[in-house]
C-alpha cells in the first residue's frame, strides 16, 4: 500500500518530502555534533558513581532523599577538549530544582582553573537540551503535515513567520526603550492577524470579513480590559506572581493578555465568518435573518468550547508552583491568588474577547456578503 | 472593588445575553472546570499517589464537562470522549517519556529568586508534574476539536446516509484539517502572550540563541508549545477512525432493524 502510495506522488511532492527529510536529518546531525559552536565548555557524561545518599525531612514535614552522585566526563570542545573531568552532582528525588545525571547527557560545565589535582575538575552549570526541543520540535512538524498536508504546511509557515515578527518586534522595543510596549503588540497584533489568516483562507472577501472583525474584536477587548483594570486600580491582580519582569509589569501583562487573546477571537472570526460565506455561496438569496441567526448559532456553538480552551493554557502552567507553596504550608487563598489571579484575569478577558467577537462577525460578514451582492 | 470580580461579570453577562441558556451552561462549565484543576492539585499534594494516573482521571473529568455538560450525552459527544480518552493517554506516555530524558522538569535557574524563601525537597515527582502540566494545557484544545468533527461527520451521515465508509473517514479528516490550523493558531498565540516576560527578559539580558536554546525554562515552555500541537493533530485521525466505526456500525444496526419490521 505504501509503495503504491509513493508511485501516486507527483514529482513536486518528491521535492518536498524529500527536502523536508534532509532538512530533518542535517539538523539532527548538526545538533548532535555543535558542541564546537558554543563558547562553554561542554562535557559528556562517561560514568556515575553513587556516593551517598540521605533522607531528609524539610520543616514542614516534607519526605524526601537526596543523593550525591561523582561523574566522569569527557570534556567535548576548546582547548581541553578530550579531557576527562571529574564533577560532583547533588539531586534529590522530585528534581524541582536539580537533576540526576546518566551515562550520555551533555552538560555546561564551568572549569575550575586554580585546582591543584592532576585531573580537571569544575562544577555543573546546565544540561545540553537542544537536540531534544529539535526532536519534539521535528516530531510537531511530522504530526502537523502527517495529518493535515497542505493545510499541516501553511499553519507551520504561518507559526515561523509570527514567531520570527514576535522576535523582531521584541529586538526594536528594547532598543528603543521609549516606545510603549503595547502600541508595539497593537501593531504585531495587525500583522499577525494579516498575515494568519491569508495564509489560512487565501485572498478573498471572506478573509477580509475576518480580518475586520478580528481587528475590532481585539482591540474592543483590550479597551474593556484595560478600563476595567484601570477602573479597579488593578485590585486583585497579583502582579508580585509575575515571572521574568524586567519591565514594568502593568504593560507586559496587558500586551502578554492582548497577543494571548488574539488566536481565540481570530478562531470566531474565522469559523463564523467562513460558515456565512459557504450559505451564502449555496444559497445566494439567503435573507438576513436567516444569516444573522446562523451566525449566532454557530457563535453559541463554539464559545463555551473556546473559553476553556484558554482556561486551561494559562491555569495549567501554574500546577507546579501551586504545588510548591502548599507543600510550604502557605494558606490557600495566598497562594491562588498569587499563582492564579493574574492567569484567571487573562482566561476571563479572552472569553469577553470571543463573546464580544460573536456579533461582530455576524455584523461584519453580513456587511461583506451585502457589497458582493451589489456589485453581482 | 476586585477587577476579577468584575471581568467574570461582564463574561456572564455577554454568555447569558448572546448564549441565553447555553451561554449559562458554558460559564458554569467554567468554574466546574476550575473546581476539578484545584481538586488535581490537591490530589497531586498526597506523595502516594502517582500524578500522572490522577491527570489522567481529571481529564476524564474535565472532558465530560466540556462534551457532556456543555451539550449533551449523545452518539456525538459519546465518541468524542472515546477518541480524547485514547489520545489522552498516546499523548501521556509520549511526554511522560520525552520530559524524563530531557531534563526539563521544576524550575530553572532564572527562577531561583522567587524560589528561595521554599523549600525545594517536597518529595513530589516533578518529572510527572511536568508531563501532567503539558496534558492539562491541552485538554480544551482536544476536546473542541473532537467535538468538531464528530459533530460535522454527523451532519454529512445526515445528508448522505448511504456514504462509504472509506468515504465518511475521509469527510472527517478534511473537516480536522480546516480546523487544525485554527486551533493551532489559537493555541500558539495563547501561549506567546503567556510567555512574553520571558521573551522580554532573555532580551533584556541579553541571552545568545545557544543559551536560550539549552534553557529549561525555554525548553519546557517549547515543549509545551510543540506537545499541544501534536494533540490537536493526533485526535483528528483518531477521532475520525473512531467515529466512522461507530457511525457505520449503528448504521448497519439501523439497516438490520428496519429490515425485520
Amino acid at each position: 500500500m505504501i509503495i503504491n502510495k509513493l508511485k501516486k506522488m507527483s514529482r513536486k511532492q518528491w521535492v518536498v518530502y524529500s527536502l523536508i527529510v534532509f532538512c530533518f536529518v542535517l539538523s539532527i546531525i548538526f545538533v548532535n555534533h555543535n558542541s564546537s559552536f558554543y563558547k562553554q565548555p561542554i562535557a559528556e557524561v562517561l560514568s556515575t558513581h553513587l556516593q551517598s545518599k540521605e533522607k531528609v525531612t524539610d520543616q514542614h514535614n516534607n519526605k524526601d532523599q537526596t543523593y550525591k552522585q561523582s561523574i566522569k566526563a569527557e570534556i567535548k570542545n576548546g582547548k581541553d577538549k578530550g579531557k576527562v573531568i571529574h564533577l560532583e552532582n547533588e539531586y534529590s528525588s522530585s528534581g524541582a530544582y536539580d537533576q540526576k545525571y546518566k551515562p550520555g547527557n551533555e552538560i555546561f560545565v564551568i572549569i575550575d582553573k586554580h585546582s591543584k589535582e592532576k585531573h580537571l575538575t569544575g562544577s555543573i552549570k546546565n544540561a545540553k537540551r537542544d537536540k531534544y526541543v529539535l526532536l519534539v520540535g521535528w516530531l510537531f512538524i511530522f504530526t502537523l503535515l502527517f495529518v493535515g498536508k497542505e493545510r499541516g504546511f501553511l499553519a507551520l509557515i504561518s507559526l515561523v513567520v509570527n514567531a520570527a515578527l514576535m522576535s523582531f518586534a521584541l529586538d526594536i522595543y528594547v532598543i528603543s526603550s521609549y516606545k510603549s510596549l503595547v502600541f508595539i503588540c497593537s501593531i504585531l497584533v495587525i500583522l499577525f492577524t494579516v498575515i494568519s489568516l491569508l495564509l489560512l483562507n487565501g485572498v478573498n472577501e471572506m478573509t477580509y470579513a475576518s480580518i475586520t472583525s478580528t481587528l475590532l474584536g481585539i482591540f474592543l477587548t483590550l479597551g474593556v480590559t484595560y478600563a476595567v483594570v484601570h477602573f479597579t486600580d488593578g485590585n486583585g491582580l497579583r502582579y508580585e506572581g509575575m515571572q521574568f519582569l524586567t519591565r514594568p509589569y502593568e504593560i507586559v501583562f496587558m500586551a502578554g493578555l492582548l497577543i494571548g487573546s488574539l488566536g481565540a477571537v481570530m478562531d470566531v472570526s474565522i469559523t463564523i465568518s467562513s460558515s456565512l460565506f459557504e450559505l451564502y455561496e449555496k444559497n445566494e438569496k439567503i435573507s438576513l435573518t436567516a444569516l444573522r441567526k446562523s451566525g449566532m448559532d454557530i457563535g453559541r456553538d463554539v464559545m463555551g468550547a473556546l473559553t476553556n480552551i484558554l482556561f486551561f493554557v494559562y491555569a495549567a502552567g501554574s500546577i507546579p508552583s501551586m504545588i510548591l507553596y502548599l507543600k510550604n504550608a502557605s494558606p490557600l487563598g495566598f497562594t491562588l491568588s498569587m499563582n492564579l489571579s493574574l492567569e484567571i484575569a487573562r482566561a476571563l478577558a479572552g472569553g469577553i474577547g470571543i463573546m464580544l467577537t460573536i456579533p461582530i462577525a455576524v455584523y461584519t460578514s453580513i456587511y461583506f456578503i451585502n457589497q458582493k451582492r451589489k456589485r453581482i | 472593588m476586585n477587577a476579577l470580580v468584575i471581568l467574570s461579570l461582564i463574561l456572564l453577562v455577554l454568555m447569558i445575553l448572546i448564549g441565553g441558556y447555553r451561554g449559562m451552561r458554558s460559564f458554569i462549565s467554567l468554574f466546574l472546570n476550575f473546581g476539578v484543576l484545584m481538586f488535581t492539585i490537591f490530589l497531586m499534594l498526597g506523595p502516594q499517589m502517582n500524578p500522572v494516573i490522577i491527570t489522567l482521571i481529571s481529564c476524564a473529568i474535565i472532558s465530560c464537562i466540556n462534551l457532556f455538560f456543555i451539550n449533551n450525552v449523545d452518539q456525538k459527544t459519546v465518541t468524542a470522549f472515546l477518541s480524547t480518552i485514547v489520545t489522552i493517554v498516546l499523548l501521556i506516555v509520549l511526554i511522560e517519556v520525552i520530559v524524563n530524558v530531557s531534563m526539563i522538569q521544576g524550575y530553572g535557574e532564572e527562577e531561583t529568586e522567587e524560589l528561595a524563601v521554599f523549600s525545594l525537597f517536597v518529595g513530589i515527582d516533578y518529572v510527572k508534574i511536568g508531563a501532567s502540566v503539558m496534558i492539562i494545557s491541552t485538554i480544551g484544545a482536544i476536546t473542541e476539536v473532537a467535538i468538531s468533527i464528530t459533530s460535522s461527520m454527523g451532519e454529512t451521515m445526515k445528508h448522505h446516509p448511504s456514504i462509504s465508509r472509506k468515504d465518511l473517514f475521509l469527510s472527517g479528516m478534511r473537516i480536522g484539517k480546516d480546523i487544525l490550523g485554527t486551533d493551532t493558531n489559537t493555541l500558539f498565540f495563547a501561549f506567546f502572550g503567556g510567555y512574553l516576560a520571558l521573551l522580554i527578559w532573555f532580551e533584556d539580558l541579553h541571552y545568545s540563541i545557544g543559551a536560550i536554546v539549552n534553557s529549561k525554562i525555554f525548553g519546557a515552555e517549547m515543549m509545551t508549545i510543540f506537545f499541544a500541537g501534536i494533540g490537536v493533530a493526533l485526535i483528528i485521525p483518531i477521532t475520525a477512525w473512531i467515529n466512522t466505526y461507530f457511525s457505520v456500525k449503528a448504521r448497519k444496526k439501523a439497516l438490520k432493524e428496519s429490515n425485520e419490521n
